[in-house]
């Protein structure tokens, strides 16, 4: 459990310290990172490193360098994909990672790339900026004879990369629509919203659209639509709005959790708790609420940060020159898509885990 | 005035034909102001027709409609007989009007050869063609007289009196026949001025016609024909013979009084008075050095020398504005701190800097706010300010100093330069300062206000101020000055009473000026200076000028 | 706005002819103040308003009563709180003359600082008062650190606060780690902004509160007064004995404070405090600011212009959600209003100060 939601510990040793207003007030403002908020990480992140058990794939082979680069982390999900690929990649003793510093400037991931090749690793996984303009990079780095991992944003041509994996944002929308309908039952004028991520990216068109075809499977349709930009301040301020503009809701899907937590805020200060809430992404915050109960939020659908992780799994073996032991096939697959489960009170516990701190 | 006061031919007399231009009952109101109020002026080709009048009498604004940029509201015009209607400066200019304007229109970061073109750029294939561009610039700055002006200079880099060279050279580039000069010599030392008028008679010998305006009634009876005089947006008097009009009828007209005494008596000296201002061996590295003075309270100081001798420096760093190198200032035997104006402002000390529109109003602000502004504090309680009294201390000094137009709340940058000097002052006077340094006070204001400038700045030195004054006209410093310090190369070479000086003295110790900065470009700027050796008259307590009854306080 | 105008043209010509003049009657003094303080403040900014009637009677025609309603009108204001307490501080450094681009990234790093471990845990152990403490001392601090640099530094401000916005930002991910921080167990902090005073929320309240003292400061008192000098003609200003650096000092350091209230506001709507806090707020608080008619170049502002271009801003919004119009016809709707706005306000502020000569 992260450290950010029990601060009464730390409370509890400073009162005995029983300090003087004045120093205190002096380390409070003075020194914000004496008690670091950074320490969480490693529980989650150890977590997910634990290996599956009863698969041949996880003895040790031949020692491969893993060279792994992915955009800035400025979002809690991004965050947690790093970490959760450089926790899987000390899990193995074979494997020695070169992890590139995040950055969301293009140029510098296409030199970040450069370098991989230069020093001749083994595999790279490759999380890009923009899918497009990283592709020209992964084509040379795959005629190098270096096998590329493609995570999370498709490169434009299926010859740059050796496997992809990919979260499924369509998907995404399909689980918390079907959840939706289901929970709703036959209710044909019921009102659902939606919080949108941001509104220009592919990702987020992916996800709407699938909720919607969802929905219209069992005669439903959103009826009021807000975009935010996956920020905590954003969140709120749309669904402010958004809620003046449903008096009445029974349903919302709101895209990320990140924004969620401003979503949230925003539906507590309007007092409403007539509908259900289906959180997206899997944040362990969102996670806790639908343990505890009480919050109208019901459920979050997947979006795994574990997908470089797996990234990094696929690369060893293929490196290494091994199947996926639990498949009859011989190679590691062209691609995987990851399924994006939807987490209820039932299920919960199986994945907080796995989930990121946002 | 002498009957012949020109050293040159007169210009040859234009055939009296057909008017080029005529102007009958021009009206131009602007919200609050009829700046035009019924203008008539016939300009005939090869004439050099003057416009005078005091400030906000209408020159400006007249030139305006006549360039273009206004439209009038009622009235004609009529060019070569031919009703026109000028409604854009480039239709202006296609007629063959050229201006050139009293505030520059240059574009600073172009070069020379670039402002010259701008707006008539000629290209081949969309590439500005700068090599015929620099050669033209170059001929028509030739003609000028001014051939060391490079045409690849910025011109942001050029002292004033180049741009305005420049912006001659702009004017005459186009295909002219009136050409409409908005005190073009205001900048300008005697030499440029000869040169001007030279070009000036050129134009004329080709039949061009000139629109004249000046403050300097010496040059008018110099380079003018004929004389329109406005007033108050009316034509008062149009097309006088300037040969024909004695110099106390214009002013009359102008000012719409007789003007007898230009300059207030001096009462008689306080020597044993405690100096209120004292300056000490007051340096500034490449500037000035070893620069000391005393002013009692009462008293006005004046210095004299040519632009760039170092007093505007001078002054300024009395202030605080400028930080001294080296030195002391007093203000009643208390130092200031150097580099402080706050601290000078504090301590009694006012400054009207030179440039009143770049360095002493705030123009986007009323006119009360601008002469509140050193006082703000006097108005405020627990920092909120008491507008009621602040407006009523302000408009005490507005009818003191008779700003017009009396509408306090107008922003500053409505009023004509002599007006803007007032509120100045006016600021000065409501902090109540003890000293007082006025940098060109009269510089751009015209001839009925300067007599009321001089009559306030004594009147100020009567109630105890000690007031320094700088001025590039000697006349004027030594007009209205108790005592003159004589500044050359940055150093004072001379410092004595007026009464013991006249011009050509000043001029003697100017020429064998100071060895503090030798190579330093100094040009004389002051008329009087340079005018042709008429009879002077022998140093008076009144202005001394060249044979005339002391009745031209800007004509020198 | 006509009080002005017709009082004032009444008013010129004699004077400006020359005519003898009618001995100023006391009253006329009078009646000129008050007409000042209507082009002042309402007058100048009836185009704005006119705009944002306009935007209320579309709002209450398309959506009825879902916008016309208490609840509605207090969510609107309460989206405005955030963007409007950083505008007034924003149109204090723009009529002074410069420009501060940092707000956005200040507002992220108070709301860090002040929602980190340690400075929760002291809250909790004291009173909540010192997170709010927290975020104006580090809000006030970083305008401060603005201030000097640009005013005895003389860096270009543009530049300046260009380089304090990443720099911000770049701290207050480090501080959070780029986590979202949430508030969590600081007893009465959410409660004392959560609450309603008479049916207003605080928020709503200290929005106002921070407007009204912008107001006065800005039109009633020498420090407004010297702003306006400052950002009109510094150098008139410094030799008319006004010390310049140290007042625009003080209007970055102005301008930070108001950063550090908007991110206790930021902390009390989203019980977080986020390094992503406060993303493009310098261009939100800036078109406000210009579209209230605040002039750029300095010299020229006014509070009540600035609140104005802050509620259009949030209004449009307002009324696109309820219309449920996609983000797309949101953003070409926007820029149609703003420039509709800006356009309406011209002519109607163009008739109104005409009297007075502005441009």
């Amino acid at each position: 459990m992260s450290t950010t939601r029990t601060p009464r510990t730390a409370a509890r040793r400073s009162r005995s310290r029983a300090l003087a207003l004045p120093t205190a007030l002096a380390v409070a403002v003075l020194l914000p990172g004496c008690v670091s908020n950074a320490a969480p990480e490693e529980e989650s992140a150890e977590a997910a490193a634990a290996p599956a058990a009863g698969s041949g794939n996880d003895a040790p082979g031949d020692e491969v360098v893993i060279g792994f680069t992915a955009p800035a982390a400025d979002h809690g999900w991004m965050a947690a994909v790093s970490t959760a690929a450089v926790a899987e990649a000390d899990g193995y003793e074979d494997v020695e990672l070169r992890q590139a510093e995040g950055t969301n400037d293009v140029g510098l991931q296409i030199s970040q790339v450069e370098t991989f090749i230069n020093e001749g690793v083994d595999a790279i996984v490759l999380l890009p900026v923009d899918g497009a303009a990283l592709t020209p990079i992964a084509l040379r780095a795959m005629e190098e004879g270096i096998p590329v991992i493609n995570v999370d944003r498709e490169f434009s041509s299926p010859f740059a990369a050796r496997s992809t994996v990919l979260g499924d944002n369509y998907g995404m929308g399909v689980s918390a629509g079907t959840y939706i309908c289901e929970q709703l039952g036959d209710q044909p004028d019921a009102v659902v919203a939606e919080v949108a991520g941001i509104d220009s990216l592919p990702l987020t068109q992916d996800r709407s659209q699938g909720f919607a075809d969802a929905l219209a499977d069992c005669g439903l349709d959103v009826d009021n639509r807000v975009a935010a930009e996956f920020t905590v301040e954003s969140g709120e301020a749309v669904t402010a709005n958004l809620l003046q503009a449903a008096p009445e809701i029974d349903a919302l899907w709101n895209h990320d959790d990140d924004q969620g937590v401003g979503v949230l805020a925003a539906i507590e200060a309007a007092g409403r708790d007539e509908f259900i809430m289906v959180g997206g992404a899997g944040s362990a915050n969102v996670m806790r609420d639908i343990q505890e109960g009480g919050s109208v939020v019901q459920a979050t659908v997947v979006y795994p940060s574990t997908q470089a992780a797996d990234g990094i799994r696929l690369a060893r073996l293929i490196a290494q020159g091994k199947g996926l032991s639990d498949l009859v096939e011989n190679e590691v697959p062209r691609s995987m898509t990851l399924y994006a489960p939807v987490v209820t009170a039932e299920n919960v516990d199986d994945y907080l885990p796995m989930a990121f701190e946002s | 005035m002498p009957a012949e006061p020109s050293t040159a031919p007169p210009a040859p007399r234009p055939a009296a034909g057909a008017p080029l231009l005529r102007c009958t009952g021009l009206v131009k109101a602007f919200p609050g102001v009829r700046a035009l109020d019924g203008v008539d002026l016939e300009v005939l080709p090869g004439e050099v027709h003057c416009l005078l009048g005091q400030n906000g009498a209408g020159k400006s604004t007249l030139i305006k409609v006549l360039a273009g940029a206004h439209a009038p509201d009622e009235g004609e015009l009529v060019w070569r007989g031919e009703p026109v209607r000028v409604t854009t400066p480039q239709a202006a200019i296609d007629l063959g009007i050229g201006t050139i304007y009293q505030e520059l229109d240059l574009v600073d970061g172009l070069t020379v050869a670039d402002n010259v073109e701008l707006g008539q750029e000629r290209s081949r294939a969309g590439l500005s063609r700068r090599r015929e561009a620099r050669q033209r610039a170059s001929a028509l700055l030739a003609r000028l007289g001014h051939p060391e002006i490079s045409p690849s200079a910025e011109v942001g880099s050029l002292p004033a009196a180049a741009q305005q060279v420049v912006s001659m050279a702009r004017a005459l580039s186009r295909d002219v026949q009136l050409m409409i000069m908005d005190e073009p010599s205001a900048v300008l030392d005697s030499g440029e001025v000869e040169r001007l008028f030279a070009v000036v008679r050129e134009l004329t010998a080709q039949g061009v016609a000139v629109v004249y305006i000046s403050h300097r009634l010496e040059e008018v009876r110099e380079i003018g024909d004929r004389i329109t005089v406005l007033k108050d947006g009316r034509t008062v008097a149009s097309s006088l013979d300037v040969r024909d009009t004695p110099t106390h009828e214009v002013i009359r007209l102008m000012t719409g009084r007789s003007v007898e005494n230009v300059f207030p008596p001096r009462p008689a000296p306080v020597e044993d008075a405690a100096p209120v201002l004292s300056v000490r061996d007051l340096a500034r590295r490449g500037e000035f050095t070893g620069v000391s003075f005393d002013v009692r309270a009462g008293e006005v100081v004046g210095l004299a020398g040519l632009v760039g001798a170092g007093r505007s420096e001078i002054v300024e760093t009395v202030y605080g504005a400028r930080r001294a190198t080296s030195g002391v200032v007093e203000v009643d035997g208390r130092p200031l701190r150097p580099g402080d104006v706050a601290g000078a402002v504090r301590a009694g000390v006012g400054l009207c800097p030179e440039e009143r529109k770049s360095q002493g109003l705030v123009l986007g602000e009323s006119v009360v706010r601008n002469i509140s502004l050193s006082s703000l504090g006097r108005f405020a309680r627990g920092g909120l300010v008491d507008r009621g009294r602040e407006r009523a201390a302000a408009d005490e000094q507005v009818a003191a100093l008779d700003v017009r137009p009396r509408d306090p709340e107008r922003p500053a940058g409505d009023l004509s330069g002599g007006n803007q000097q007032k509120v100045l002052l006016g600021r000065w006077l409501l902090r109540g300062c003890r000293v007082l340094l006025l940098d060109e006070p009269t510089r751009g204001v015209d001839v009925g206000a300067r007599s009321e400038l001089y009559a306030l700045v004594r009147a100020l030195a009567d109630s105890g101020v000690a007031v320094v004054v700088v001025s590039s006209e000697i006349e004027e410093v030594l007009g209205l000055s108790d005592r003159v310090l004589v500044v050359a190369d940055g150093e004072v070479v001379h410092q004595g009473p007026a009464g013991e000086l006249d011009e050509h003295r000043v001029l003697d110790l100017v020429m064998q000026g100071g060895g503090a900065r030798r190579g330093s470009r100094a040009s004389t700027s002051s008329p009087g200076t340079s005018a042709p050796p008429g009879p002077t008259a022998p140093p008076s307590t009144t202005a001394p000028g060249p044979g005339a009854p002391t009745t031209h306080g800007s004509a020198a | 706005m006509s009080v002005s105008s017709s009082s004032s043209t009444t008013a010129q010509p004699g004077a400006a002819l020359g005519l003898p003049e009618p001995s100023p009657e006391p009253g006329a003094s009078g009646g000129r103040r008050r007409a000042g303080l209507l082009s002042g403040s309402a007058g100048r900014s009836a185009g704005l308003v006119l705009a944002l009637l306009v935007l209320c009677a579309v709002g209450a025609l398309t959506a009825g009563e879902r916008f016309a309603s208490v609840d509605n009108l207090v969510t609107v204001l309460r989206a405005a709180a955030v963007v409007g307490i950083v505008a007034v501080g924003m149109t204090f450094v723009i009529t002074g003359g410069g420009i501060d681009l940092s707000v956005g990234g200040l507002v992220a790093l108070s709301s860090v600082w002040a929602t980190t471990l340690a400075t929760q845990a002291l809250a909790a152990d004291l009173h909540w008062g010192v997170m709010v403490f927290t975020a104006l001392a580090v809000g006030t601090a970083a305008g401060f650190v603005n201030g000097v640099v640009i005013s005895y530094g003389r860096v270009v401000a543009f530049i300046a606060t260009l380089a304090m916005l990443v720099a911000s930002r770049g701290l207050a991910e480090i501080i959070a780690g780029r986590r979202t921080q949430i508030i969590d167990g600081v007893p009465g902090f959410a409660d004392f902004f959560g609450a309603s005073v008479l049916g207003v929320p605080v928020l709503v309240l200290v929005f106002g509160l921070v407007a009204a003292a912008g107001w006065v400061l800005l039109n009633r008192t020498t420090f407004g007064r010297r702003t306006f000098a400052v950002g009109g003609n510094p150098e008139a200003a410094r030799l008319a004995g006004i010390r310049v650096q140290r007042h625009t000092l003080m209007l970055y350091t102005l301008s930070g404070l108001t950063c550090g209230i908007a991110a206790v506001m930021l902390m009390a709507r989203t019980t977080t405090g986020s390094s992503t806090h406060g993303t493009l707020l310098e261009l939100e608080a800036i078109a406000a600011v210009v579209i209230g008619g605040t002039l750029l170049a300095g010299g020229r502002g006014t509070i009540t212009g600035t609140v104005l271009g802050v509620l259009i801003f949030t209004t449009l919004t307002n009324v696109f959600v309820l219309n449920n119009l996609s983000t797309s016809v949101q953003a070409v709707a926007s820029g149609a209003v703003i420039v509709g706005a800006v356009l309406l306000q011209q002519r109607v502020a163009g008739r109104a100060s005409s009297g007075s000569g502005r441009h």
